[in-house]
């Protein structure tokens, strides 16, 4: 593979991360605009723990995960009163936070006589981990679909599980659900939980991979996009996401044919697949038929 | 106490472009419970179309005015007919998805009109400003805030005195219902879309004008800043939007002038998180929430 088909494939995997917390937050049956924090908040920390404190980069990807999950933990307990409109603004006005408050963060150490970490708005640079273990772009961009397809299975696996079928259930209707019995609550705050490590996870892979990050990168378009994602795939398992990603990006980097033209051309494809079919390529209705058909053969 | 009026005064006349673009939102969420994320880059490309005639054309100022306004309408028409009339009515999301890539659409299309980062645009008055007492006020942000306040009163007569106004709200209440009595929902939410464009359109020359220049990042900025002024006075609700608004100007203004920029943008997003966490329908409209809440309780 060139180096450049290798950045594009890897820059998929890593999206298809936030494209993954988005969706699962969807699935629950919320919008969410902020999983770009999450995404920013593991990127930095674990950047922050290869570059400035030396750990191994095992370690930092936990690290920076947890550390995302525990931000969305305290989001998700503030914000667990609301719904629709009101629970997608507050993850907006959360993201933004995290995002302004990078821009002040000024924490560097001095290593080999050169000031390593955060420095604001210019930036933290210098993330060298793969450069110093020669790890090499393709290595690299295993790592990233090694662990991206862990967390589809662990994603396919729940949606097959009694619990997949609560959160759908808490998504379609959440006060069916707590008729049921259900603790609609706690599932949901589970969920996104789980979507912050998830966004997390990608945002260390991230980090890594560019070797620079700015605040501006987990900006609110970000957020945007991996919604889209979801929805362009299609709602009714996982997968849809990866197809939106592989679509989007897959289709901006492929058609160079119509260069310049290529968002009016993409938006209008997408707007009209919306109106085909509103919940994505692969909803739950075309997932339950090809289930079917699959039982069958 | 001089500085604080007069900040106080700044952030009135700035929040007063924010409330409008916020009554834009509120009127379109009001009447169909969806959310246009391209009402910004609409109202962008509005300005753009009119910034073009300037350039090239060499417009006169209220020419560029009435470009603006009529290409922001045109552009709302277009997002109106693509992404909420054409999408099943049980799909807001695929809606605000909709309306979000015809943004992506929509940029485009304003970079291969003027492919440059700033233009400018031009201003409204060549006077500068009036003078009472120790303070002193632009006649751009004077003119804003008059508009603001006109709007408010037109769109409160126009709601609450008029045929269609009725038809709006009882569409607002409850589609189903509003076709038994003969109303078509699908032509009122037009109606109420190109309204809500045309307010967009002027809260858009308006602001541009008191800036005399224009970006692309104008739609991220007006799309955004009309979502927090709307959800700050409480979401659907016409008074909540122009106080969401003055508010969200005010609070920036004094927090520029005493605690400088970078804090600025950091605050607004602060207060609206704060009070969605704590009084989550916003500080004009407990309603919907308190109901959904109680039937909560109830089960």
């Amino acid at each position: 593979m060139s180096e450049y088909a290798i950045s594009i494939a890897s820059n998929m995997g890593m999206i298809a991360f936030v494209a993954l917390s988005a969706y699962v937050v969807l699935v629950v049956g919320e919008i969410s605009f902020g999983q770009q924090a999450y995404f920013g908040i593991g990127a930095y920390v674990s950047g922050m723990a290869t570059a400035m404190w030396g750990w191994p980069f095992g370690f930092a990807l936990v690290l920076g995960s947890c550390v995302a999950a525990i931000a969305a933990f305290a989001v998700g307990a503030l914000t667990l009163r609301l719904r629709g409109l009101y629970f997608a603004i507050a993850t907006l006005c959360f993201a933004e936070m995290i995002r302004l408050g990078l821009n002040s963060i000024h924490v560097q150490v001095e290593i080999d006589g050169e000031p390593v970490g955060p420095d604001g708005a210019e930036g933290f640079g210098d993330i060298r981990w793969m450069f110093e273990h020669d790890v090499t772009t393709l290595e690299y961009m295993f790592i990233i679909y090694a662990l991206l397809g862990a967390v589809l299975v662990v994603l396919l696996l729940v949606e097959r599980s009694n619990l997949g079928a609560v959160i759908r259930m808490i998504g379609q209707d959440p006060l069916l659900a707590r008729s049921q019995g259900i603790d609609v609550g706690t599932c949901k705050l589970l969920v996104i939980v789980f979507s912050g490590m998830i966004a997390g996870l990608g945002g260390c892979l991230y980090a890594h991979f560019a070797t620079y990050i700015e605040p501006n990168v987990f900006n609110v378009m970000l957020g945007v996009h991996a919604l889209a994602y979801g929805l362009i795939g299609g709602l009714g398992t996982a997968l849809g996401p990866i197809i939106g990603v592989v679509l989007d990006i897959g289709f901006l980097e492929g058609v160079r044919a119509i260069q310049g033209y290529r968002m009016i051309a993409f938006g209008g494809l997408v707007a009209i697949l919306l109106i085909i079919m509103p919940r994505g390529i692969l909803d739950e209705v075309r997932i339950h038929h090809i289930k079917r058909w699959l039982r069958r053969q | 106490m001089i500085d604080f009026i007069q900040t106080t005064l700044d952030g009135l006349s700035i929040g007063s472009a924010y409330a409008l673009i916020a009554l834009g939102f509120t009127l379109v969420f009001g009447v169909m419970r969806r959310i246009n994320l391209s009402y910004g880059p609409s109202i962008m490309l509005g300005a753009f179309a009119g910034t073009w005639a300037f350039v090239t054309l060499e417009a006169q100022p209220w020419l560029v005015a009435v470009v603006t306004i009529a290409g922001t309408v045109a552009v709302g028409m277009y997002v109106e007919r693509l992404c909420f009339w054409a999408i099943r009515k049980d799909a807001a999301i695929a809606s605000m998805v909709s309306s979000f890539v015809i943004w992506m659409q929509l940029e485009e299309v304003a970079t291969i009109l003027l492919p440059g980062r700033t233009y400018p645009y031009p201003e409204l008055f060549k006077f500068g400003g009036i003078d009472i007492g120790p303070y002193f006020l632009r006649m751009e942000h004077v003119t804003t805030l008059a508009v603001a306040m006109f709007m408010l009163v037109v769109l409160r007569l126009l709601l609450y005195r008029t045929r269609f106004g009725l038809a709006l709200r009882a569409v607002s209440e409850s589609s189903e219902a509003a076709v038994y009595m003969g109303i078509s929902p699908v032509r009122i939410t037009f109606w109420a879309f190109v309204f809500a464009s045309f307010i967009g359109g002027v809260a858009g020359y308006l602001l541009l004008a008191a800036d005399q220049q224009v970006t692309p990042y104008f739609g991220l900025w007006a799309t955004f800043k009309g979502l927090i002024a709307m959800m700050l006075g409480g979401l659907g609700s016409i008074p909540g939007a122009i106080v969401g608004g003055l508010l969200l100007g005010v609070i920036e203004a004094h927090t520029q002038w005493y605690l400088g920029n970078a804090v600025k943008d950091l605050t607004a997003y602060l207060v609206l998180f704060l009070v969605l966490v704590l009084r989550p329908g916003g500080l004009l409209g407990q309603g919907i929430v308190e109901r959904h809440a109680q039937a909560f309780r109830r089960i």
